[in-house]
């Protein structure tokens, strides 16, 4: 059996590599090793919502999953930004305790910075928060959380049906266990002024430029001044540099683009009609960005340059 | 970090679906002129059609915003003439109608732009009875009209219909109905990707005003689907085109070994407009490189000889091998086996290197309809119209088979 096995999986190899001769094939390696919707991996998600449940919740129809080419199917093209995000698989599946039902959808997003990326695109700072997980919000009968690669999304409706949103969440926060914090650039950052509940990570097209992915996104307010420091990370200091040298060039197309080196050394400054006015200066393999630059701009851009030496 | 120049699972779906599109086209020049592209009045006009009965002139190019959280795309697209700008209540969670109200509201530009947004009826609400789904649909367009901060869209859609069914639905038709009398929407209209089924019901229906259906090159060969549009243009139906680009224009290029050219966008999005009976379609660029790229779009359809020379590049075919599972293929086959469904274990097997799902796939077939009534066949001569080659992929089944690659 097992050199069956083993020959099965050669033949594979074979084939991809025969399949893999053209430029449209996708190299071997990450994208031909991610994780596929294996039995494996459903027993594993399903292991979460296992019995015994919160007050003897009983499932009402069989388990459905989700994978990157069938997300469409559940939620049409609101599954675009999930698959900006390396989406992997989706779990969900109805429960009934009494009057109040409860639908749980778990999605693996294949690593805390996606499942983080993903639950920040979809929170709003003004929701309630929860201690569950890293972090978890309550909104008209939703209550979603963030944990490890997972983003839980709960919704509830009928009597009873917020406590059992809460029963089921923290239910779930310990079968899943692992990551319970944000990702650590983001808590490096400053925090005074900072908006709550408003960080990003963007994998793909920060600030609506590809060339800056990824990034992280922390937003500050003072007054009514509301402005952003963008971090996004390169490999190293010359790719930092080639994306502060993109981001010159295209304000430069499209607005004004000029060096301040009194914010130090390579700063630039820039604006545009529909982008409003940036700093940038590249430190280290980081690419620092204040949009919409306060008073106190040149110390900010310091700090978090020192905070990411 | 992920390293970015690979392909994700996702890349191996819609690229070459991108992809297949021109593979579907080879050696069929007549469809890349059976409808000639519009010329502008001016060089540098922006092209506008009118949307079925509702009146509304569009740019042919509007704004898909579904992938968009920065405010500064949509100032942008207004910038450039974008007028149209389409938005759902599922979308990140209702933040994307929030984006976009706020976005126009800053901007003072309400009346100079038409705002759409769809409701979805999902899950146990599908079974509402007339009452509780009207009140349900309604409801929720309240929460969407705030979270615009709107007193009204222009475009109401029922969101995402699958089946006959769900579009004859009571509910949500009593909901629309009342909705425009009460002017919160202009129009009514529904998005499917049921094209044929759901569209024909819809034309039966005389109820809505516009349609939203997904619309692509891998689709040339149709004619039920382009039919089928054409059929509720020709009623009065305003028909929006989506997925123009069959989600080439969200993905990261630099996720791709050998990125498409920009101009295989572009030919993309003209192919799609090239058909008369679209009035705008609503790409999802998330980059201002992409919106720009798409919008240069509106201002002429004429193929340059660059794009003509990509929907025309052979080697995308035997490249692409995409099988659209239309299922034209079984009745080729002498034996009726479910062909498309064989091509799908293929792709799991091969491309995802998921055999677990290839088997499950295998398994799913009734006896004589799958792999066992293959092999009395020593080679397969079911001819694909899109240029799949049936018969090496079955080969390559029938030897994972031999070796064991299905074995529970």
């Amino acid at each position: 059996m097992a050199f069956c096995l083993r020959r099965a999986r050669w033949l594979i190899v074979g084939l991809v590599a025969a399949a893999c001769f053209s430029p449209l094939n996708p190299p071997s390696g990450h994208g031909a090793s991610r994780p596929s919707l294996s039995e494996g991996a459903q027993k594993h998600l399903l292991s979460f919502i296992a019995e015994p449940l919160p007050n003897h919740a009983a499932v009402q129809r069989a388990p459905s999953f989700y994978s990157p080419d069938s997300l469409y199917d559940f939620m049409d093209g609101g599954a675009d930004i999930y698959l900006l995000y390396d989406f992997q698989v989706l779990l969900h599946q109805d429960f009934k305790s009494g009057p109040a039902d409860v639908s749980v959808d778990i999605f693996d997003m294949g690593s805390p910075e996606d499942a983080f990326g993903m639950y920040a695109a979809e929170r709003s700072p003004n929701y309630r928060f929860l201690p569950i997980g890293i972090e978890a919000y309550r909104s008209q009968g939703v209550l979603n959380f963030l944990q490890d690669r997972y983003y839980v999304k709960l919704a509830g409706s009928g009597t009873g049906s917020d406590d059992l949103l809460d029963r089921f969440a923290r239910l779930l926060s310990t079968r899943i266990a692992g990551v319970r914090s944000f990702p650590s650039l983001l808590e490096k950052l400053p925090q005074e002024h900072r908006v709550r509940h408003a960080e990003q990570f963007s994998r793909k097209d920060p600030l609506g430029h590809s060339f800056l992915s990824p990034a992280y996104i922390v937003s500050y307010k003072q007054g009514a001044a509301e402005s952003k420091i963008v971090v996004s990370v390169a490999k190293d200091p010359a790719e930092a540099n080639a994306r502060r040298e993109a981001l010159a060039k295209y304000f430069s197309e499209t607005g004004k683009c000029e060096a301040v080196p009194s914010f130090g050394a390579g700063a630039l400054k820039a604006s545009n009609s529909f982008e409003g006015s940036v700093i940038a200066v590249a430190r280290g393999r980081y690419l620092i960005v204040l949009v919409h630059p306060s008073s106190d701009a040149a110390a900010l851009l310091d700090q978090t340059a020192r905070v990411l030496r | 970090m992920k390293d970015q120049n690979v392909w994700n699972r996702r890349d191996f779906i819609v690229k070459p679906l991108a992809l297949a599109g021109a593979a579907g086209i080879l050696g069929r020049p007549d469809l890349l002129l059976a409808r000639p592209p519009l010329q502008p009045t001016e060089s540098s006009a922006i092209l506008k059609r009118t949307l079925g009965n509702t009146g509304l002139t569009l740019p042919v190019v509007s704004m898909g915003v579904m992938n968009a959280d920065v405010p500064g795309l949509l100032r942008r697209a207004y910038e450039l003439g974008i007028r149209h700008f389409d938005t759902a209540a599922g979308y990140q969670q209702g933040r994307n109608e929030e984006m976009v109200g706020q976005v126009i509201k800053d901007l003072g530009a309400r009346d100079q732009v038409a705002i759409s947004t769809k409701e979805a009826v999902r899950g146990g609400d599908r079974d509402l009875n007339t009452s509780d789904g009207k009140a349900r649909f309604i409801a929720n367009t309240e929460k969407s009209l705030r979270r615009l901060q709107m007193d009204h869209v222009d475009i109401l859609y029922h969101h995402a219909v699958d089946s006959v069914e769900a579009a004859q639905n009571e509910g949500p038709l009593e909901a629309l109905r009342a909705l425009k009398k009460e002017g919160k929407t202009r129009f009514i209209g529904l998005s499917t990707h049921q094209t044929v089924e759901v569209i024909s019901e819809v034309i039966k229906l005389k109820i809505f005003d516009v349609v939203l259906v997904t619309l692509n090159y891998t689709m040339a060969h149709d004619e039920a689907i382009l039919g089928t549009i054409e059929r509720a243009a020709k009623s009065g139906i305003g028909v929006i085109a989506m997925k123009t680009q069959a989600g080439g224009t969200v993905r990261p290029d630099v996720h791709l070994p050998n990125p498409l050219p920009p101009v295989s966008q572009t030919a993309l999005l003209k192919w799609v407009l090239s058909h008369e009976f679209v009035t705008t379609a609503i790409p999802g660029f998330s980059t201002y490189e992409h919106l720009a790229q798409d919008f240069s779009v509106a201002g002429d359809l004429a193929y340059t000889e660059e794009e003509k020379k990509f929907l025309a590049d052979k080697s995308f075919a035997a490249q692409a091998e995409f099988c659209q599972q239309c299922g034209a293929c079984r009745e080729a086959c002498l034996k009726h086996v479910e062909v498309s469904t064989l091509m799908r274990s293929h792709m799991y097997a091969l491309q995802y290197g998921n055999t677990d799902m290839a088997r499950a796939t295998l398994a799913s077939l009734p006896a004589g309809k799958g792999l066992d009534a293959c092999a009395s066949c020593e080679a397969c001569s079911v001819a694909c119209r899109n240029s799949v080659n049936v018969a090496r992929k079955i080969r390559d089944l029938k030897a994972l088979r031999r070796a064991n690659a299905f074995a529970a």
